[in-house]
């Protein structure tokens, strides 16, 4: 069973039910058609709530919570009762069903397959060790972490990034961000910090945000895979802390779609 | 093989005869069809990356490079390659819709403007204008353009932009449909 397509349908019919019982012009709904047909959507409802159920893709107590105002609807739709009463039911059944089981479902569908999809995107990635951890980050994502995934997905983009600079010597490197800092460009002119590595391991102590900054002042990256480097960046310092944001699976895929392309598939990286 | 397969006939009819009669010509050609996977010589390997995109549509062609399939509609509808890469990048297989919101007024129309955007980005994939529901809902919710109760109303108000197809199909774009996907592009490049 196709349960988004199935749960549409019945909010579809649902949506059609709450126009009728609000052109009604008597204050009860005692039409028979009407509440027979409140009845048959009903029992089309049934079988996604088992579905739902029987799946873990929405809190359940949301689900029951659903369940509940449709056995209460059920049994208004026995007898006459008022409009008012039904109003109230159809309304939180329709918003309740679309927002907090129909949207959390899909996302949930979307979180099942993206494996897949992350797994393709990588898969050209040569390195088995950096491979092995950016399959940790997709498994993060399979268990819907999605905010972990981020991170854990942006510390293979620093690894490939901080090897790349460290490649150049560390008297190279200190002379190009000291050539940065003089830089007085429009993309540099608010670099100002100074740095001194002694050993391979101190560049791991810069910030990122500069470490990619130089990758642009290097011309490893050009103005606009920078830009979009940069919001990879704000993305992962979204999600490194407890915050409100939670980002979607399209969000994610979308990331990942960047730092591929920008860093661990960009051949002036490897 | 031929030679393996005399060999191995009698033991196949042995098998086949242990199956209920009505199931034994099924039975047969399965047993028949798994031996020849098992036996004849496998598929010559894909060609290795770097390797010139065969003329399949463009369904392998290298990231970053258009598929051959996609090249007539970009030309109908004069749509260049830096337009391309404002909307999608990469403008080949593992594209990503760059954009952040969704041209259009109210859901149901940015609904219908999403489909084709992604039966473009199907193309950029497998050279195949298409796009399944279950990507559309992702996206949708995704873009909040997503209306549960008119999503199946809004796509067949517009069929003209999509192939006729059974309910819960993929949707696949025709004429009108490229036209005006080509338009949003264009529009989405522009800034609009």
């Amino acid at each position: 069973m196709d349960v988004a397509q199935v749960l549409e349908d019945v909010l579809e019919e649902l949506v059609s039910i709450q126009k009728a019982v609000n052109k009604l012009t008597t204050a009860s709904v005692s039409g028979q058609a009407l509440r027979k047909r409140i009845k048959d959507t009903h029992k089309s409802w049934l079988p996604i709530a088992g579905a739902l159920e029987a799946g873990n893709s929405v809190d359940p107590t949301q689900l029951q919570e659903v369940s509940d105002f449709w056995t209460e609807l059920v049994k208004l739709a026995n007898s006459v009762k008022p409009k008012k009463q039904y109003k109230a039911l159809l309304k939180n059944i329709i918003t309740k069903a679309e927002s907090e089981l129909l949207h959390k479902f899909i996302k949930n569908s979307a979180i099942q397959t993206i494996g897949d999809t992350l797994r393709k995107r990588v898969q050209p990635v040569t390195d088995p060790q950096l491979l092995k951890y950016l399959d940790e980050s997709i498994r993060c994502a399979e268990t819907n972490c999605v905010r972990a995934a981020v991170v854990l997905a942006w510390c293979a983009v620093a690894y490939v990034v901080q090897k790349k600079l460290t490649s150049l010597g560390i008297a190279t490197l200190n002379a190009e961000f000291a050539m940065m800092k003089a830089n007085k460009g429009l993309m540099f002119k608010a670099f100002n910090r100074d740095y001194v590595f002694s050993a391979d391991p101190d560049v791991q102590e810069a910030a990122d945000a500069h470490l990619i900054l130089l990758c642009r002042f290097l011309t490893y990256l050009d103005d606009t895979q920078y830009k979009h480097l940069k919001a990879a960046l704000d993305l992962r310092n979204g999600c490194g802390h407890p915050t409100g944001y939670q980002p979607d699976p399209v969000k994610l895929q979308a990331y990942y779609a960047d730092i591929t392309q920008l860093v661990l598939l960009n051949p002036k990286f490897i | 093989m031929l030679d393996k397969l005399k060999a191995d006939f009698d033991r196949i009819i042995e098998l086949v005869n242990k199956a209920p009669a009505p199931l034994q010509e099924t039975a047969f050609k399965m047993i028949l069809e798994q031996w020849f996977n098992a036996n004849t010589v496998p598929k010559p390997e894909p060609p290795p990356k770097g390797a010139a995109a065969p003329a399949d549509g463009g369904a392998s062609a290298a990231p970053g490079v258009v598929p051959d399939g996609v090249k007539p509609f970009l030309t109908a509808n004069a749509i260049t390659t830096e337009i391309l890469e404002k909307v999608f990048s990469p403008t080949g297989p593992g594209a990503q819709l760059l954009a952040s919101t969704i041209p259009g007024k109210g859901k149901a129309n940015k609904l219908v403007n999403l489909s084709l955007l992604l039966c473009v980005k199907q193309a950029l994939e497998s050279g195949n204008f298409t796009c399944t529901l279950k990507e559309l809902r992702e996206l949708a919710v995704h873009y909040d353009c997503y209306d549960s109760a008119n999503f199946s109303a809004n796509l067949k108000a517009n069929k003209i932009y999509y192939k006729p197809r059974e309910k819960g199909a993929d949707l696949e774009l025709i004429g009108p449909g490229l036209k005006k996907a080509g338009e949003i592009i264009k529009s989405i490049a522009a800034g609009e």
